[in-house]
């Protein structure tokens, strides 16, 4: 009985001095955590949109100055129509646009979506036509490293750009990751809507595509709009 | 090699090369496989696997008279993984990018068999100086391997030292390629072995 005693108050006392340090630790740090996370999805968001590549060695300070000068935060309704900054609708959606001088360039999605493990958070550029893709990033997931992992990868990431969101009429089709090769398992007609896909990550592969699908849903009335000015400014030549 | 002096000479001498955690006691294998694409990844993870196991070598040894026998690997693995968190969210502060590519290996120091086994087969039966000075030695040892490993693994698949190129354009104009082999698990597998049979066969001269 006494030793069952001296066993409990040791781990008693043993809990309360590991959880008071993991306090400290956590709330100690958390300021320095947020900011580093901050940075790396601007940072994210830079990569998507091609400014910035990723090995480019860049100072924290010049990525909040970077993403500053060329980046705007906007919110847009599902009919696509632009909200006020203040506006509170409760169906908003994020995007980012990219503006060099004094024009459009391109705007980014967020991609918030179902993996195999978890969530996948990135984000996905597309050209100022509303159908090119521009580049695709991951700042986050839970799958498996070296199979589904991949998604963060270069030659995946790589595999997004210059890809189509619509068809060769203009309809919105999404993008998809194909099971293999695209050029192997892709009719030609349909190639420029898939991306290849990684061999072990078939289930990651799946999710990601129906994420990209319901997501870019959401923001065609937007993307429309994006097509039908592009239209305009062919006409005006 | 002889370095047996005394027993804190001995525990370090061990710990690095008579029987270094990887290469003689084949523990730690998952991380050195996961880590060693990049030396960056690899001498961070080294640093964090040295700091837990001496740190909780340390803490073990002072209260080793006062754990009570029938909890004690409880209170090793729960003082372990305290450590643990506290070394990824120095990371998360501090390296964010590095401890992204970490991901969850620096999580998964906690079950790593070296930290444990150093805590139950050294810490709780010698005092706190050498059982500290066993478990630097020990995280110093593992990260000689990983950082062997990595060295080769980075230089072989992608031509790079700390992420800087070294192979110059010269050769890859003549034809030669990175081993891609060397950026996947197998390649990790591959070197470790070698560096095993290095160990083995030098060990036995003696």
């Amino acid at each position: 009985m006494r030793n069952n005693l001296k066993s409990i108050l040791f781990a008693a006392i043993m809990c309360v001095v590991c959880s008071l340090l993991l306090t400290a630790a956590s709330t100690g740090l958390k300021p320095l955590q947020q900011r580093n996370i901050v940075l790396d999805r601007q940072k994210n968001i830079l990569i998507a949109f091609g400014i910035i590549t990723q090995d480019q060695k860049i100072k924290n300070d010049d990525i909040g100055a970077l993403y500053k000068t060329s980046i705007k935060h906007r919110m847009v309704n599902s009919s696509g129509s632009l909200l006020a900054d203040s506006s509170r609708e409760t169906n908003a959606l994020p995007l980012y646009i990219h503006i060099k001088n004094g024009t459009v360039r391109a705007y980014v999605v967020p991609i918030d979506t179902r993996g195999l493990w978890g969530k996948i958070h990135g984000y996905l550029a597309i050209d100022n036509d509303g159908a090119t893709i521009k580049g695709f990033t991951v700042y986050k997931h839970s799958e498996t490293p070296g199979l589904g992992g991949q998604i963060q990868s270069r030659w995946f990431r790589k595999n997004f750009e210059g890809k189509k969101i619509t068809d060769q009429d203009g309809n919105f089709v999404s993008i998809s990751i194909a099971k293999g090769k695209t050029g192997q398992v892709v009719p030609a007609g349909k190639q420029p809507n898939y991306v290849d896909g990684i061999s072990g990550a078939t289930l990651t592969g799946k999710y990601l595509t129906a994420g990209f699908k319901t997501i870019l849903e959401d923001y065609e009335p937007m993307a429309i709009e994006f097509r039908q000015k592009n239209q305009l400014y062919l006409r005006g030549n | 090699m002889k370095l047996t002096g005394n027993k804190t000479c001995k525990a370090i001498s061990e710990a690095l090369w008579q029987s270094n955690p990887i290469s003689k006691q084949i523990l730690g294998i998952c991380s050195a496989l996961a880590v060693t694409v990049q030396l960056k990844t690899a001498i961070v993870m080294s640093l964090a696997l040295t700091f837990v196991v001496a740190f909780s070598n340390l803490i073990i040894s002072l209260i080793r008279h006062q754990i009570p026998r029938n909890i004690r690997i409880i209170a090793q693995v729960a003082i372990i993984a305290t450590l643990v968190i506290i070394a990824d969210e120095f990371l998360k502060a501090f390296m964010y990018d590095i401890s992204k590519q970490l991901s969850v290996f620096v999580g998964l120091i906690i079950t790593n068999c070296i930290v444990m086994g150093r805590a139950e087969t050294y810490a709780i039966a010698n005092p706190p100086m050498r059982s500290f000075a066993d478990g630097l030695a020990n995280g110093i040892g593992y990260g000689s391997i990983l950082c062997g490993v990595a060295f080769f693994r980075e230089l072989l698949g992608a031509g790079k030292l700390f992420g800087r190129q070294v192979v110059p354009d010269v050769f890859y104009e003549a034809g030669y390629q990175n081993m891609g082999l060397m950026l996947l698990a197998p390649g990790a597998f591959i070197i470790i072995g070698l560096f095993v049979w290095l160990e083995h066969s030098l060990l036995k001269d003696k």
